[in-house]
């Protein structure tokens, strides 16, 4: 390849901070051309991308391999992007980005119904996915800094304060632990940084654009959407008369 | 208010019920008053012949008549009677039913009524009777007012029945007109459906409607799906495009022009499609809270133009902050394309101004609006038009108003107001 060098370069200048282990990145897209392409460009950002080419190909994909983040093409052959999006759920809480090219609400809003953290419309431009697939990723290793380092030190015996309860939930923000009656709910980091969102700030309404700025890191530009279905999946698990729809604002925890 | 709308259908049909009660009424009583009438007259007329025939048997055996009888000459006899006696005695033997009687009704409103009988005894004698009327006359009066008086008693009954029994149908209708509404209002899958029993007018239009409202939405549908499977088509070799022609060598001029050129076609796509989903009346606006200054410093500053932003008393909008996001940036650009810096950018209250310093807007968009693919100035490849359609469109997905005009010290005014006077909140 003539371009290597080129390449190189840019992903030393770009790419995330070298580690021992790149971002590895799955893309399931149907579309050859795209396929390599986006694997191109997401290489330049040094991630590690595979790709797959269906369905269901891309499940065997990502049973087989250890992913950081799946990118979906909505439309694909074998098993469609949903389909796929929502046996992964089952399996997994890896973040996934829904490719669409298609802006309608109905696939928009049945990717995120399936467990999807985000979505892109096709065209989509390598700088915005990449800051998609960057804000994805400070999600899943997000963790509060809010510890102060001496209790690190104190042990099992410390008061729990970093054990939030609201009713039958337990939050805790220190191991990253979300418990319903006693069991563990498993969530996808952005429904768990949601969740903190709330447990932060209990009973004080939350209005949308500002869930959207702060977990999804978008402007103006993001759609809504992606809040309010991340709320509806979130309910699904933690019960859903804990967040409250306040009509027009947007939602909160309640307390009890 | 529907009740007290004089034109609404059920004080129609209560009047139309009223009319036709007044009309039968109106018949009926005055067949009756004739018949009571006649017959007042006929017992009037048998009863003065009565007395007559008797008065003419006693005069006849005792040559005088009775204390209450007039014996009269021709002379004193009033003027008909006199008449109808001279017509007798020309036809000699006179029609045999009458015998030679003759009557005279004499009525003179109000207090005056007499039936005259009289009888030939002798020559120029003749035997008068009188007989008051007045009893038979005051029954006819008060049969009248008794008549009047039942119809007054059954419109009472009948105005409000009748407004009554419009009701059902009433229903139906305003149910109708609620459901069309809710179908021009977007609500696609709205049906007036089944109305009960009945099986009328009223059914028919709804199940008319009702067809309608299906092959409508069918058309609009199909018109959806085309719209995303072009979408589709289109925009995944863009996106191929767009991708592969980011990893061509930024520092080459042939790869500069390749992409500068693949952005163009990339909006043109976008422009069309939103077009599109546009004039399928599909789109919706999500409103949320919207701090007006803040969103517009914020999207101006990403266009990347030298614009100035200012912002005074600025409101939180209840808007589509997406839309808005479209609309101001279409006009800030279209500002930089046709017109001349400086463009400025001012927020007061919900009112968002574009105003740049170029020759203006063209009289052709004043008068009509922006139409697609005509720029107006008839500079072919800057830009498409499309620009200010789309802005339009939204807008009134918003329920906002887009007007165009022109400062009179030159340079073309877009203004978006957000929370036109007819729309309130």
């Amino acid at each position: 390849m003539t371009s290597n060098a080129q390449a190189g370069s840019v992903s030393a200048a770009r790419g995330p901070a070298p580690g021992p282990a790149p971002v590895g990145v799955l893309v399931v897209e149907d579309d050859a051309t795209i396929r390599r392409a986006v694997q191109l460009a997401l290489e330049r950002y040094g991630y590690r991308v595979d790709v797959a080419a269906d369905g269901l190909s891309g499940l065997e994909a990502f049973r087989a391999g250890a992913y950081d983040l799946l990118i979906l093409d909505v439309m694909l052959p074998e098993l469609d992007g949903i389909g796929l999006c929502h046996r992964i759920r089952e399996e997994s809480p890896v973040p996934v980005l829904m490719m669409s090219a298609r802006g309608d609400a109905l696939d928009v809003v049945a990717g995120l119904e399936a467990g999807a953290d985000d979505y892109v419309i096709k065209p989509v431009d390598t700088a915005v996915m990449v800051a998609r697939i960057r804000a994805l990723l400070r999600r899943a290793t997000f963790r509060p800094d809010t510890e102060s380092p001496a209790s690190e030190e104190s042990g099992r015996d410390r008061a729990p304060d970093h054990v939030l309860t609201f009713g039958d939930l337990t939050v805790d923000t220190l191991g990253m632990e979300v418990r319903r009656a006693g069991a563990t709910v498993s969530l996808t980091p952005t429904e768990l940084r949601l969740l903190l969102e709330f447990a932060a700030a209990p009973g004080s309404v939350l209005d949308r654009r500002r869930l959207l700025r702060d977990v999804w890191d978008y402007g103006w530009e993001g759609d809504t959407r992606v809040v309010d279905l991340c709320v509806l999946r979130l309910r699904k698990k933690i019960g859903s008369g804990r967040i409250e729809t306040v009509r027009g604002f947007g939602y909160k925890l309640v307390r009890g | 208010m529907d009740l007290l709308n004089p034109r609404a259908l059920r004080w129609k049909i209560a009047a139309l019920a009223a009319a036709a009660c007044c009309a039968v009424a109106a018949v009926v009583g005055f067949l009756v008053h004739d018949a009571t009438r006649e017959r007042g007259q006929r017992v009037g007329t048998e009863r003065t012949l009565t007395r007559l025939v008797a008065a003419e048997r006693e005069y006849d055996r005792t040559g005088r008549a009775s204390a209450d009888i007039d014996v009269r000459s021709r002379d004193e006899l009033p003027e008909p009677l006199a008449r109808e006696l001279a017509g007798f005695a020309e036809k000699e033997a006179g029609p045999p039913d009458t015998g030679g009687y003759a009557t005279w009704y004499d009525a003179d409103p109000p207090n005056w009524f007499w039936m005259w009988g009289a009888v030939a005894v002798a020559d120029d004698r003749f035997l008068v009777v009188r007989h008051d009327m007045s009893t038979e006359v005051r029954s006819l009066q008060l049969l009248d007012r008794s008549i009047v008086k039942s119809v007054l008693a059954a419109l009472l009954f009948v105005v409000p029945l009748a407004a009554l029994a419009t009701e059902p149908i009433n229903r139906r209708l305003r149910h109708g007109a609620r459901t069309a509404r809710r179908i021009a209002d977007g609500d696609l899958d709205a049906r007036i459906g089944p109305a009960g029993r009945a099986r009328d007018e009223v059914t028919e239009m709804a199940a008319a409607v009702d067809d309608m409202a299906a092959a409508l939405q069918r058309k609009l549908e199909n018109e959806r799906r085309f719209t995303a499977d072009v979408a589709h088509e289109l925009r995944t070799p863009l996106m191929g495009l767009v991708t592969a022609a980011g990893l061509l060598p930024e520092d080459d001029e042939a790869a500069g022009l390749v992409r500068d050129r693949l952005w163009a076609l990339n909006a043109l796509v976008e422009d069309l499609l939103e077009i599109s989903r546009l004039d399928a009346g599909a789109e919706r606006a999500r409103l949320d809270p919207v701090p007006l200054g803040e969103l517009v410093a914020d999207v101006v500053r990403r266009t990347g133009t030298d614009t100035r932003v200012g912002a005074a008393d600025t409101e939180v909008v209840e808007t589509d902050p997406r839309r808005v996001e479209r609309i101001v940036v279409n006009l800030v650009s279209n500002a930089h394309r046709h017109g001349a810096a400086p463009v400025d950018v001012t927020v007061t209250g919900a009112r968002i101004t574009v105003r740049d310093h170029g020759p203006g807007f063209p009289p052709d968009l004043l008068e009509r609006g922006p139409q697609r693919f005509r720029t107006g100035a008839g500079e072919r490849g800057r830009g498409h038009g499309l620009g200010l359609t789309v802005a339009q469109g939204q807008s009134e997905v918003l329920g906002a108003r887009l007007t165009f005009a022109n400062a009179p010290d030159g340079g073309a005014v877009a203004t978006l107001d957000l929370a036109p006077p007819s729309h309130p909140a």
